[in-house]
């Protein structure tokens, strides 16, 4: 029994280790091409004939009339920052509207809103890009801020269902002591739900560094200094240039990686311990 | 339905009792609508109602009436030059833009549909303060009125501005793209040179029908076939691959739980944007890939299967149909199965520990404790969302189009109708916009897209919306 016991153990781990290793193949190409000397797509080996930093040195001091990685990351660190705030805002407003207080519409509202989500996001994009184009924004941040923040608002069922769980009688005894809806919210309500706001704010930081078809369609721009990471790390890879750049590609895609992937590492926690778990539990 | 139809009745008979039972000042508010806060005493109320009335009107009036007057045509004045032959200038003559009106139309229309609710709305309040000054009941100050914006109709100052971000970014976009699925606008039809006009529904008909001239009929059926094929494979293969890792680092003989599960989080981390194309990359016709199986001898064990021709010298892994379809399918294993490892770990850490006490006490197996109670207890919790991710699936922008951006199609039926073998609805829809100009085939499918999702979701929706226990907790 024992010795049967050892050999699951074993197998389970060795397992593991290999499903790890297939997750990691392509990330170990990604960091060692990163470091490669050459400059091009490997065909034939793994791992790259000699090693250096040469492409993290063109990436953050070498920009070039294709490549421009600081101007690049500079643009969506400003986005990102900026819809981090505005649609953490709207979501934290709308759950709480919807979760804390009763008033006649509120049910047809939010069935309104679970349909609005239903629409292919690709359907609504083009006529968003006319949209912007008619009020001169595409090809700017502001254009992007406001394409990512504008329906952030319909983002608010995990939220809800977190406010749905904190005791109405926390709020109603604040109430009695003559505290209006508003100090409920900001003394009461968000100072108890610090993990789901970590979860939101995280989640409406990623976002616009994750989305990719949102800015290519919306910069349309010649210039690198106008792209996001993401459209400028695709462009460099088009045919034309991926002998050149393909290194770089890499080297980019590892910087931008670090912060998401602690950024993940941390949500991580969240999903495991139960927002998820807990939202769909009742 | 019954309660909806005599909540419409009630709506509108409560705006009529309004109308006949008020005074003069409540009268006066059908025309300037501030008028009735006025009479009762709430001077700064009332002027600020009418100052919105008149900025509606002025807003209506200046920028979306001229338009809205030709929305039946879609405008009829078509761009053209004319020399001067004096001064040699170039004149333009006062040329209609289709699109323009279209959507400022459509801002017309939103917006006069939204002051009638305002204006009824209004009426009643109205009538209401009227009441009270009739009964001598205190009226609130205007101080007052705003004090109840944080405090009893906080609601209102929540999801004021969220909302028009929603109508922005959301409605106003979607019901333009709905209407323009009605018309003709496409590369031959492109604003500001030329005009398009209302065609009713011939391309729906175009979409469903294939002959020598389009294929859209074609191309439409096995995009759609695929688009279901793929949507209902990746949903399956996540979810179980998912809940079987989830399962084996769960497992209370593992050791490192967190480190195992942080591997695989680490691949979520990087943005898909690079690994996929990193991945496109490695399984390229040359890539590093196609040199590894020729080493170890996969290409020719797949030529003595007959899988691929005597004479190939790679394996086409992202270029062919079929082949492409299989790796997409494979690579986004890759893609989402720590996703659903994540969210199927908190799951099973919920389940209700007695249940499988007494289960295991009764000398239950594992097996029969997985077959019986752990999978029963994931499917009933994870069923919905199975059902909204294999929506999330058909709308998968990102693998497909991030994998197979250099993917050429040789089958000419495809290539007539601006698709390829491995498009899904939603990539043939990018790309027939953003590549081709063609708006209004875009426009249909997103419309057949959308009624697909939304009969799906109408599976769910009891259990989203009628069945939610939100005051459970409370």
């Amino acid at each position: 029994m024992k010795a049967k016991k050892r050999i699951g153990f074993i197998l389970r781990h060795a397992l593991l280790a290999i499903l790890a290793f297939i997750w990691l193949i392509p990330i170990f190409w990604l960091v060692a091409t990163s470091f490669s000397a050459s400059d091009g797509l490997r065909y034939s080996r793994f791992f790259p004939e000699k090693w250096s930093l040469r492409q993290y040195h063109r990436l953050f001091f070498e920009p070039d009339t294709v490549a421009n990685y600081p101007a690049w990351f500079k643009n969506s660190m400003i986005i990102g920052v900026f819809c981090c705030i505005i649609s953490s805002l709207f979501v934290l407003m709308v759950s709480y509207a919807f979760s804390c207080m009763r008033f006649k519409s509120r049910k047809s509202l939010m069935s309104f809103s679970l349909i609005l989500g239903m629409f292919p996001g690709v359907l609504s994009m083009i006529a968003i890009y006319f949209v912007m184009k008619m009020l001169g924004l595409t090809n700017s941040k502001l254009g992007l801020i406001i394409v990512y923040t504008g329906a952030s608002g319909l983002g608010f069922l995990i939220c809800k269902g977190f406010f749905d769980t904190i005791p109405a009688s926390l709020r109603e005894s604040a109430k009695l002591e003559g505290a209006s809806e508003f100090t409920v919210f900001t003394r009461i309500v968000i100072p108890l739900s610090k993990p789901m706001i970590v979860y939101t704010v995280i989640n409406a930081f990623l976002a616009p560094w994750m989305d990719f078809v949102m800015a290519k369609l919306m910069i349309r721009s010649r210039s690198p200094k106008d792209w996001t990471v993401a459209i400028g790390l695709f462009n460099i890879l088009q045919k034309t240039l991926i002998g050149q750049y393909f290194a770089v590609f890499c080297a980019g895609g590892v910087i931008v990686a670090i912060p998401i992937s602690i950024l993940f590492v941390i949500m991580q926690k969240f999903y495991v311990e139960g927002i998820t778990g807990g939202a769909v539990k009742g | 339905m019954e309660r909806f139809l005599a909540g419409i009745k009630k709506y509108f008979t409560d705006f009529g009792e309004a109308v006949a039972k008020g005074n003069i000042w409540t009268k006066l508010s059908l025309v300037i609508i501030g008028m009735g806060y006025i009479g009762a005493g709430q001077v700064i109320k009332g002027i600020l109602f009418s100052i919105v009335q008149f900025a509606i009107f002025f807003f209506i009036g200046k920028y979306c009436w001229p338009y809205m007057l030709k929305l039946n045509t879609l405008g009829t004045v078509q761009r053209e030059y004319t020399l001067n032959p004096l001064t040699f200038e170039q004149t333009v003559n006062k040329f209609d833009n289709s699109l323009l009106i279209l959507l400022y139309g459509i801002v017309g229309i939103i917006a006069i549909f939204a002051f009638i609710l305002l204006y009824i709305s209004n009426m009643k309040a109205v009538y209401r303060v009227q009441k009270m000054k009739d009964n001598h009941e205190r009226i609130n100050s205007f101080a007052q009125d705003v004090k109840s914006l944080v405090n009893g109709k906080f609601y209102i100052t929540l999801l004021t501005i969220p909302s028009i971000g929603v109508i922005l970014i959301n409605i106003i976009p979607i019901l333009f793209m709905a209407c323009i699925a009605f018309t003709n606008y496409d590369d031959k039809h492109m604003p500001p040179d030329k005009l398009f006009t209302w065609v009713g529904f011939r391309n729906f008909k175009t979409l469903f029908t294939s002959n020598n001239v389009s294929s859209f009929g074609y191309v439409f059926g096995r995009v759609l076939l695929w688009t279901i094929i793929w949507a209902v494979l990746a949903t399956i293969t996540c979810f179980i691959g998912g809940l079987l890792l989830a399962m084996l680092i769960n497992h209370k003989d593992t050791r490192l739980k967190k480190m195992w599960r942080s591997l695989f989080v680490v691949t979520i981390g990087i943005p898909q944007f690079v690994t996929l194309l990193l991945v496109s990359k490695m399984f390229a016709d040359h890539g590093i890939a196609n040199t590894f199986c020729k080493d170890v001898g996969i290409l020719s064990l797949f030529k003595t299967l007959h899988l691929l021709p005597k004479s190939a010298t790679f394996i086409p892994f992202l270029s062919k149909p079929g082949w492409a379809h299989v790796s997409i399918i494979l690579i986004n294993i890759w893609v989402g199965v720590p996703y659903l490892m994540l969210t199927t770990t908190g799951i099973l850490l919920n389940i209700p520990n007695d249940q499988l006490e007494s289960a295991k006490i009764d000398g239950a197996t594992n097996f029969q404790i997985f077959r019986k109670i752990t999978m029963p207890y994931i499917l009933f919790v994870m069923g919905p969302s199975l059902v909204t991710s294999v929506i999330s699936n058909i709308n998968n922008f990102n693998v497909i189009y991030l994998l197979t951006n250099t993917y050429t199609t040789t089958n000419m039926k495809f290539a007539n109708a601006n698709g390829k073998e491995v498009d899904l609805l939603i990539t043939w829809l990018f790309s027939l916009t953003n590549n081709y100009n063609n708006f209004k085939m875009a426009s249909v499918i997103g419309i057949i897209t959308f009624v697909i999702c939304a009969t799906l979701t109408l599976l769910t929706y009891t259990r989203m919306i009628s069945g939610d226990k939100e005051e459970v907790f409370q």
